[in-house]
């Protein structure tokens, strides 16, 4: 692709008239003067929605990284693609852009931005619930959890399956009340592996 | 009051030394608040998954600190708690609880915990409407996570609390939205009829089980040990439980009778659980570790276990 036609495709996406494939063959290529680009086309569009957005954060670079995650899991299934393989990919992009706001939301600032750029995730939640490749992708890639399921080895995984909750409860319950007096941060984690 | 901000930053300027001492005041006084202070409010609790809210009160009077914990959304999950002890909880909670340890045995240490981690003002913030200092608790190693820490300025008690991983990724947030500490009426400390009393298993001075661990990240050490029957079947699961003054993690043993059974991992949050495969004299034993640690540093544990006086048999 020409950088005219590249950058066009660019001014695309910042439009949201680009697809997420046209978004993935932008970034996946190792072109940093565009990324340099879509940062600055980003801060650009945040200025005008009076976002606040952390100049320092390569979000583009971080966009790409989740895309290049994305491209094993999807080849092989080719039937797939169209529809879990396109949403992985948005979800993905979201959390990559949401990993960003969320490292700068650290910083703390005022409240109104916070809740304006919070407003974001619950886009793709509903897509989360769609599979389980999107919702790995949400978790911002820490879940790596065992990628076979309950399909793949049924008898194998129950031996796990029908131990780790009672295992999971019984370390929350032990860090929130077995020693002593603390602060109620480990009542709320046992609280919260109680929920389904 | 004005002058402790202008410190903060003039702190900055001068020296990291003085700026990690402020530190270190911070976490002296967030020490003793934790025993001193009456309060009340409501917080939030958010990791990948789960998002929640809960009221809070504690009520201290003649050295006496009685405290009760309600889950406000989804099922009313209840504490009420005296001097540490549980007396009541309601069923999803209270499936079994150990007996606390001494009222003064596992205090939060700054002293001892700096030794593990970074202590660290890094500015001003404000949190459920009040005026907070920022601090990063960072680790020293990879074996443990970090925090950024808001300490309320009139009390020192913790407003809010993000746990962060290597990267920086927010693992867990635990943050007030409502907190006064004026003095709380003893009305509100009693618990609702949901809350059912809880008989205390008690517990032994010094913990012991037939399981060691050959390797432990620095800091760690044994609170506390037991066996349990296996949730799903007549096998017994040894149980240890380690810390380092702020991070847990536990570990349960199960025999595996010859049963195939593959390695697992899962990760909820900040809370990591590693399931591993190891041999023994007597057959082989499926080791899981639970806990609030880096995968990384689960799995070196899990594989470390070892019965009786066995060695490693790398």
């Amino acid at each position: 692709m020409s950088r005219e036609a590249l950058h066009e495709s660019l001014s695309a996406v910042m439009d949201n008239e680009a697809d997420e494939l046209e978004l993935r063959r932008m970034l996946a290529g190792d072109n940093p003067e565009l990324r340099a680009t879509w940062s600055r086309y980003q801060l650009a569009r945040a200025a005008m929605h009076k976002e606040l957005i952390e100049p320092r954060l390569d979000i583009a670079a971080a966009v790409s990284a989740a895309l290049a995650d994305e491209a094993a899991p999807a080849q092989p299934r080719r039937s797939g693609w169209k529809g879990l393989g396109r949403l992985a990919v948005a979800a993905s992009v979201t959390v990559a852009v949401l990993a960003g706001v969320r490292l700068y939301n650290q910083n703390e600032v005022a409240g109104p931005q916070l809740a304006q750029q919070a407003a974001q995730p619950s886009i793709s939640v509903p897509q989360a619930s769609q599979g389980s490749t999107v919702l790995a992708g949400y978790s911002e890639g820490q879940a790596e959890v065992p990628a076979q399921t309950a399909a793949d080895s049924a008898p194998i995984e129950r031996w796990h399956e029908e131990r780790l909750p009672s295992y999971v409860r019984q370390h929350a319950q032990q860090a929130a009340f077995g020693s002593g007096s603390e602060s109620a941060l480990p009542y709320a984690r046992a609280a919260s592996m109680e929920e389904r | 009051m004005r002058v402790l901000p202008l410190y903060v930053v003039l702190g900055g300027w001068l020296s990291m030394p003085a700026l990690a001492a402020d530190a270190g005041a911070w976490m002296d006084r967030l020490a003793t608040a934790e025993q001193k202070q009456s309060y009340a409010g409501t917080f939030v609790y958010e990791r990948n998954g789960s998002f929640s809210s809960h009221a809070v009160w504690q009520r201290v009077e003649g050295g006496r600190v009685q405290e009760r914990l309600l889950q406000l959304d989804g099922p009313p999950a209840e504490v009420v708690r005296v001097d540490g002890q549980v007396q009541c909880a309601t069923d999803e909670l209270a499936a079994q609880f150990r007996e606390a340890q001494a009222w003064h045995g596992q205090r939060l240490d700054p002293k001892a915990l700096s030794e593990w981690y970074e202590f660290r003002v890094i500015g001003d913030s404000r949190v459920a409407g009040r005026s907070a200092v920022a601090l990063a608790v960072t680790a020293r190693d990879q074996h443990r996570y970090g925090f950024e820490l808001h300490l309320d300025r009139d009390t020192g008690l913790p407003l809010k609390s993000l746990m962060l991983n290597e990267k920086g990724q927010l693992l867990e947030r635990f943050q007030f939205t409502r907190f006064t500490a004026d003095p709380v009426d003893e009305q509100l400390l009693k618990p609702s009829a949901v809350c059912k009393d809880i008989a205390v298993v008690a517990r032994d001075a010094t913990p012991d089980s037939a399981w060691h661990s050959d390797w432990l990240p620095p800091g760690f050490e044994l609170l506390d040990a037991n066996e349990r029957p296996s949730p799903a079947s007549p096998e017994t699961v040894a149980w240890l439980s380690y810390g380092d003054g702020l991070a847990k993690f536990s570990v349960f043993l199960e025999p595996l009778r010859g049963a195939l059974v593959e390695d697992a991992r899962s990760q909820m949050g900040p809370t990591v659980a590693v399931s591993k495969r190891i041999s023994t004299a007597d057959g082989d034993v499926m080791v899981t570790v639970v806990g609030e640690i880096p995968l990384g540093t689960a799995e070196r544990v899990a594989l470390s276990m070892r019965y009786g006086a066995e060695q490693a048999q790398e």
